[in-house]
């Protein structure tokens, strides 16, 4: 309609679109890179070699570890002397144990090989 | 729990080989309901009720809640002060820890060899940016300095003198750059925003308020003059005592130097783009007016 229309068109190109593609997100989590060691975080990779164990405790999606009931009441009684309060859900298989514990578990499972 | 063979294990036994669950079968557990104390009934429901004895207590008169029989209650007698005004308007930064970034980059969600934007940290899911909520982007904050280790390209909204010390030990380079609210989620959410078909809009520049600070080498400002930077650089390698590792011999130094124009949203895309993701392709306009609209 205006004197413009005729006149203007659009370039097309595709020499671009790698920019656009560097923009999508990833729609699995990645894996994590090889480290040698501990990360500068200090996350320790699962060892190389699958330890012959009557559990098998995977990494979570996110690659941290998680924590099996019967060994983390012994080495937490251990640790601390007392008996504490656990609670197991068996149907998501996870347990909750009473008390700040977190990074001394995660340090002991590690050291497992986890 | 040991080596099961499916999930649930004993308690699912147990259930298969009881008789139908119905509510005739099932009783709370003894403890967890406690009896209501109903009032006006028997020797301590009754008599007064729990009201206590006559006066307004009883009777259900008693004055407005603050009310403190005539003296000047607390809720007058304080003077009024501005500290909430406007809360809902003043622009949010979401703070983006030094241990959490080392943490993405070990882990592998951040790729470190490409300059890192908030629409990489949103893809990473390494931070939640609500652009509705007044966020303005990502703050980088300081905790974790001591055990940063990465060589990292990063643009971020703000970020403190300890946070942009610690990338720039490492060898890394940090950038402050303005979003408004539309190209912020355009920022954001990249792939909805091209399939909504619109040419990418042209960043604005900053408001009055916030000019001082992007124009400021102290702060890595993306409209301040690059030698102002460099020499801030070298002045704050002598206030925290390190010592400043020299960018352009590096390896990475095409990607480090990277840096967007101050009307782009996206690298290597210029505004007044249409994407076509079905196709792949990019829409360039040619109209004179538009070119010069978008470029200036």
């Amino acid at each position: 309609r205006y004197a413009g229309e005729a006149k203007s068109g659009i370039l097309a190109s595709t020499e671009e679109y790698k920019f656009v593609e560097q923009l999508i997100s990833p729609s699995r989590v990645p894996f994590p890179p090889k480290h040698d060691g501990p990360s500068p975080f200090g996350w320790n990779p699962p060892s190389e070699v699958p330890l012959a164990l009557p559990h098998m405790i995977c990494r979570s999606r996110m690659h941290n570890v998680p924590a099996s009931e019967k060994d983390v009441k012994e080495y937490l009684q251990q640790l601390t002397g007392k008996h504490l309060p656990t609670q197991v859900n068996e149907v998501t298989m996870t347990f909750r144990v009473k008390g700040h514990f977190d990074t001394a578990l995660k340090e002991w499972l590690v050291k497992k090989g986890f | 729990m040991s080596f099961t063979k499916k999930p649930g294990g004993k308690a699912l036994d147990i259930l298969q080989n009881l008789p139908r669950i119905t509510l005739a079968n099932l009783r709370p557990e003894p403890g967890t309901k406690k009896a209501e104390k109903k009032r006006g009934r028997g020797q301590h429901g009754g008599n007064r009720s729990g009201r206590g004895h006559k006066g307004e207590r009883q009777r259900g008169n008693r004055p407005r809640l603050g009310f403190e029989g005539g003296q000047t209650p607390f809720y007058l007698a304080i003077p009024k002060y501005g500290y909430n005004e406007g809360h809902s308007r003043r622009a949010q930064y979401q703070p983006l820890t030094l241990n959490r970034l080392q943490y993405l980059i070990d882990l592998g969600r951040i790729d470190p060899t490409q300059p890192i934007d908030l629409t990489q940290l949103v893809n990473g899911r390494g931070v939640t940016i609500q652009p509705q909520k007044r966020d303005y982007g990502v703050q980088l904050v300081g905790e974790g300095a001591g055990i940063f280790a990465a060589k990292v390209n990063i643009e971020v909204q703000m970020a403190s003198e300890e946070a942009i010390a610690a990338i720039e030990r490492n060898g890394g380079i940090v950038t402050t750059g303005f979003y408004d609210p539309r190209s912020l989620a355009v920022l954001c959410k990249p792939v909805p925003f091209f399939l909504s078909g619109q040419p990418i809009p042209k960043r604005m520049l900053p408001g009055e308020d916030m000019v001082p600070y992007y124009t400021d080498a102290a702060n890595r400002g993306y409209l301040a003059d690059p030698e102002k930077i460099q020499k801030a650089r070298i002045a704050l390698a002598q206030k925290y005592g390190y010592v400043l590792p020299d960018i352009s011999k590096d390896e990475l130094f095409h990607m480090l130097f990277m840096r967007k124009d101050p009307r782009q949203i996206f690298f290597g895309l210029s505004p007044g783009w249409v994407v076509n993701m079905t196709e792949k392709k990019i829409l360039k306009p040619t109209d004179d007016k538009l070119l010069q609209y978008y470029n200036s």
